[in-house]
């Protein structure tokens, strides 16, 4: 084991990087916090359409988190990748598609968790912000999503996690990210599918168990705050 | 000041408010009590439609608050209300939560609005807290900057709804003070609430509810006296 990770280490970390494109873990990790960054604003969309008062917005959003919610995340991506290049006419790198496909699902997860930090505030913050004559905006960035999203952040920690498990989807369009290259160290390697994968799985182990343990830690600090003393100075 | 014509409300099926018609005059303030589930609550939350009402008609100042033409965000920065539960916003620090209807409201900057946010704190005693969050002060203290903060846009009525009832009993002594002031000041004031030695010294009328209709509307020194509204002498020896 210790004999691959000497002669296939480095490609495990960056890929082919600088004689090629990046990939291996720097390209799992730039994929995921690349597709939670732009899901990010999606989900919080999709969150304010269902929890907000328009009834049109609100079957929108439902349709698209039910729809999504039932179909697999690897559909999504061979559709990015077979039907997206036709639809808008010139093809797209692997990477992009598999972000696409990645982002559209997770908004309708994280969208999912964010609606619920929405719903789980007191009704009396929305009268009172109300009563005092604020408007949707400011009573929805001002008042409700720091609040909101403060207390989901253990829920958004968590959805990278998943993120980065769905990332290893990306092999099957060959993008270069960490399962994909030790996929290709199995077959050059050919008899030693045992130590490829078991080193494959002890990174995701590592780098999934790692989040859920801040995950954890997250939700216990979060936890004393939720009703009273909440700082929310980065959010705001 | 405040008027209610024929104000009827349903949950549902259920009639809560029931052809009420009366009226709040310019400067004064009427205490409102009745049994739980009597209605109180949800008349003065019509009064800056934070409740909807079916039949009827409320005017403030006038203005029909039902009217196409009446914008409900400038209604109820002109109408203050407070909660039983404070309602403070516990990300932001005190003197934030004073001065946020300044800032998104009347778009002044923190700079601008800070002086008199820190001016109305003042008035309700609690200049000295005004950068801490709201969990790390007393009940007592977070209804007073509640009442700052409905108090900030100047607004010529004030609605408090059970302002006291969430309070320990050595808080709610504060808060009346402050209410007295303010009543003497000359603001419009519906004030829900179960404290009759209140009514008895500052309110102008008090308006008693029992199951959704306005059943008795007096003067305190009639409404306390012996030949009150039978129900008023029940209610009145069944919370003492």
């Amino acid at each position: 084991m210790l004999e691959i990770l000497r002669e296939y280490g480095l490609m495990l970390l960056i890929g082919e990087y600088p004689h090629g494109k990046l990939g291996g873990l720097a390209l799992t990790l730039i994929i995921s916090v690349a597709s939670l960054i732009v899901t990010f604003p999606c989900a919080v969309m999709i969150a304010l359409a269902r929890t907000g008062q328009s009834r049109i917005f609100k079957a929108l959003a439902g349709g698209f988190v039910h729809s999504v919610r039932a179909i697999p995340l690897l559909m999504l991506i061979f559709w990015a990748y077979f039907a997206l290049p036709l639809v808008i006419g010139f093809p797209i790198d692997a990477t992009y598609t598999l972000i696409i496909a990645i982002v559209i699902y997770q908004a309708a997860y994280l969208g999912e968790i964010i609606a619920a930090g929405i719903e789980g505030l007191p009704k009396g913050q929305t009268e009172a912000a109300k009563a005092l004559g604020l408007g949707y905006v400011p009573t929805t960035f001002r008042v409700i999503l720091p609040q909101a999203l403060f207390n989901v952040i253990p829920g958004i920690v968590n959805q990278l996690t998943t993120i980065i498990k769905e990332t290893s989807l990306g092999s099957i369009i060959a993008v270069s990210e960490l399962s994909y290259v030790m996929l290709q160290v199995n077959s050059n390697e050919v008899t030693k599918p045992l130590q490829i994968f078991g080193i494959l799985a002890a990174t995701y182990f590592i780098l999934c168990f790692v989040l859920s343990q801040a995950t954890g830690w997250l939700e216990r600090r979060i936890a004393g705050k939720r009703t009273g003393r909440v700082v929310v100075e980065a959010v705001a | 000041m405040i008027e209610f014509q024929g104000v009827s409300k349903w949950y549902g099926a259920v009639k809560v408010l029931k052809n009420i018609s009366a009226e709040v005059e310019k400067g004064t303030t009427i205490v409102l009590c009745g049994p739980s589930g009597s209605g109180k609550s949800t008349l003065v939350r019509t009064v800056n439609r934070l409740q909807p009402i079916q039949e009827g008609t409320i005017k403030v100042g006038g203005t029909d608050i039902h009217a196409r033409s009446t914008n409900v965000n400038t209604l109820r920065t002109g109408i203050g209300f407070v909660f039983q539960q404070f309602n403070l916003f516990p990300h932001l620090t005190v003197v934030d939560n004073v001065m946020l209807p300044l800032r998104r409201i009347r778009g002044q900057s923190r700079k601008e609005a800070l002086p008199t946010a820190l001016l109305m704190l003042e008035r309700v005693g609690l200049a000295d807290k005004a950068n801490s969050l709201p969990a790390d002060i007393s009940g007592g203290q977070s209804q007073r900057v509640a009442i700052a903060r409905s108090m900030i846009l100047k607004p010529e009525v004030l609605i408090l709804d059970e302002p006291t009832s969430a309070l320990d009993p050595e808080m709610v002594g504060e808060v009346l003070r402050l209410l007295r002031q303010l009543s003497s000041e000359g603001i419009t004031m519906m004030c829900v609430t179960h404290e009759m030695g209140f009514a008895r010294e500052v309110s102008d009328r008090v308006w008693f509810l029992k199951g959704g209709e306005l059943a008795f509307d007096a003067r305190p020194d009639v409404f306390f006296s012996s030949d009150t509204h039978p129900d008023v002498r029940g209610f009145l020896s069944s919370i003492h």
